[in-house]
């Protein structure tokens, strides 16, 4: 899966997550500018898991890897 | 779907509200009411606030309604053609405004005052405070949540700007009485939950029945400068939006030195944290009434002085229950309850875990729902809450973010913790933020 791939189905999730149109959601828009608070953030660690099978919580979500769609794009990617 | 001005389905979590109104005024004379205070950096005209706010309030008539049932037994609440009725206005009196004490007195006298009669749900509290004014709003937790009640004071705002506010709205709602198969799977996934908490009975500190009823509150509010270390701390230690993850951490901490130093504690702390499920913040009919579900978390006394675990554990229990389903299965559940009378179901909701409820309730409201930086031209220092939590446990922690600071109030029934344990948690908690108090 490449990356852009990766960030399309993100945006499709969090566009169901957020209650916001896909065209609202831009792959450099920090998280919490979307509105996304710790539950949102948490809908989107489960959204993952059962989207690309992998477990993100225990990690440290560090801002740099999580701070917005292309870095957890990017992310997602390294660990695939 | 009922689209009605004059009619609302009261959801799930409105009836548990509307109960636990019930069981506060059983047990401390007032029921569940909260407080959003407004500390200003300036003075207003008393008469021009009054005038402004009472002609915003007359805008809604759903201000002035009541609970109803239908002919199919659904709760509604049932709204008038007009509110007519003049807001409930108090001044503080000059001896108030010398000093912040002052000031907090008189807050926290107006946070435990009744309302004038059952069909009033508002009050705002007005305080000169010499050059600095302070405007609180009391509001009656069956009209809005914590964050509805910020919503309404920046539309009030927004309706001093431009006069763009039309309060007659049209609410769109069901009697939810279809679908019963999803509700009963809903509960009985909530009922194993219940279940598993239940295997071990949560500390909880001791209600004096022979106290005031009353509650007192301590803030402890952060610069910005000290919040935006504190929020370098929670995202380096708990993980990027985790803040709220790190402030319970602080807290259970904070409890469980308490704890400790009252007693040889054995079981575990249990704590229902507040989770808005509100489908879309930005919609006017959904400043009103309640979209509140429940996170619960459980920790050990064993694991409570070892934060990388407590948090690491919290991560876990959150990430369960989202997954699980469990806040919206709670919502989808608690639909099943409005059949019972609140003097019922208040009963009800004691029986598991041998009434012990909770150690003590928290909410993180992160970024404000006041969307405007003054308050009819007056620029905002700060905004918190102070609530009046359920009893039991009569005690809780609410933080709040607003203008770059972080506010933590703490809320207990008065003689449930001396005034040196008050200032133990404070010290605890800022210490453990990594900005002591100099």
């Amino acid at each position: 899966m490449t990356v852009e791939e990766i960030e399309r189905k993100l945006i499709e999730g969090i566009s169901t997550i957020t209650n916001k149109n896909a065209s609202e959601i831009t792959v450099g828009k920090a998280f919490h500018d979307l509105g996304i608070d710790s539950m949102g953030f948490v809908e989107i660690l489960v959204y993952i898991e059962k989207t690309f099978k992998l477990q993100l919580i225990a990690s440290d979500l560090t801002k740099k890897d999580f701070e917005n769609i292309r870095s957890l794009a990017a992310h997602i990617n390294r660990k695939l | 779907m009922l689209v009605s001005k004059r009619k609302r389905y009261l959801s799930g979590s409105d009836w548990v509200i509307n109960t636990l109104d019930r069981m506060m005024k059983s047990a401390t004379c007032v029921g569940n009411i909260s407080q959003i205070v407004l500390q200003l950096d300036s003075t207003l005209q008393q008469n021009e606030v009054r005038n402004a706010l009472n002609r915003f309030v007359k805008k809604f008539p759903v201000i002035s309604g009541r609970g109803a049932r239908d002919i199919r037994l659904a709760p509604y609440w049932k709204i008038p053609r007009k509110n007519d009725g003049e807001i409930s206005f108090h001044t503080a009196a000059p001896d108030n405004n010398t000093s912040p004490d002052g000031n907090f007195t008189f807050l926290e006298k107006s946070a435990n005052a009744p309302f004038r009669d059952k069909r009033d749900y508002l009050s705002f509290q007005f305080l000169p405070n010499g050059g600095r004014n302070v405007i609180a709003m009391t509001f009656d937790h069956r009209l809005f949540d914590a964050r509805g009640a910020e919503a309404f004071l920046s539309l009030f705002q927004q309706d001093i700007m431009d006069g763009s506010v039309d309060g007659d709205i049209t609410f769109v709602s069901s009697a939810a009485l279809t679908q019963w198969s999803r509700k009963f799977r809903a509960g009985q996934n909530v009922n194993r939950r219940i279940i598993a908490l239940s295997k071990s009975t949560p500390e909880q500190l001791p209600i004096h029945r022979e106290g005031s009823g009353a509650y007192r509150y301590r803030l402890i509010s952060f610069t910005p400068g000290e919040t935006e270390d504190v929020y370098k701390r929670a995202y380096h230690e708990a993980g990027y939006l985790m803040e709220s993850t790190f402030f319970l951490a602080v807290i259970i901490q904070a409890m469980h030195d308490l704890f400790i130093r009252r007693y040889r504690t054995r079981s575990s702390y249990l704590i229902p944290v507040t989770v808005d499920l509100r489908p879309n913040a930005d919609a006017l009919q959904e400043i009103f009434f309640n979209y509140v579900s429940y996170f619960f978390y459980q920790i050990p006394v064993q694991e409570a002085g070892d934060q990388p675990k407590i948090i690491a554990s919290l991560k876990q229990q959150m990430y369960d229950q989202v997954k699980a389903g469990f806040p919206k299965d709670l919502a989808e559940a608690s639909q099943l309850t409005r059949i019972a009378p609140p003097s019922i179901l208040g009963r009800l909701l004691h029986l598991p875990l041998e009434g012990k409820m909770a150690t003590f309730a928290f909410s993180h409201l992160g970024k404000s729902s006041y969307h405007h930086g003054d308050f009819m031209g007056a620029k905002i220092e700060n905004l918190f809450h102070m609530p009046r939590v359920p009893v039991p446990p009569g005690l809780g922690f609410f933080t709040n973010y607003f203008n770059g600071r972080l506010n933590i109030v703490l809320s207990h029934l008065d003689g449930l913790l001396k005034d040196e344990e008050v200032q133990m948690l404070e010290d605890g908690i800022r210490a453990r933020c990594g900005v002591p108090k100099t």
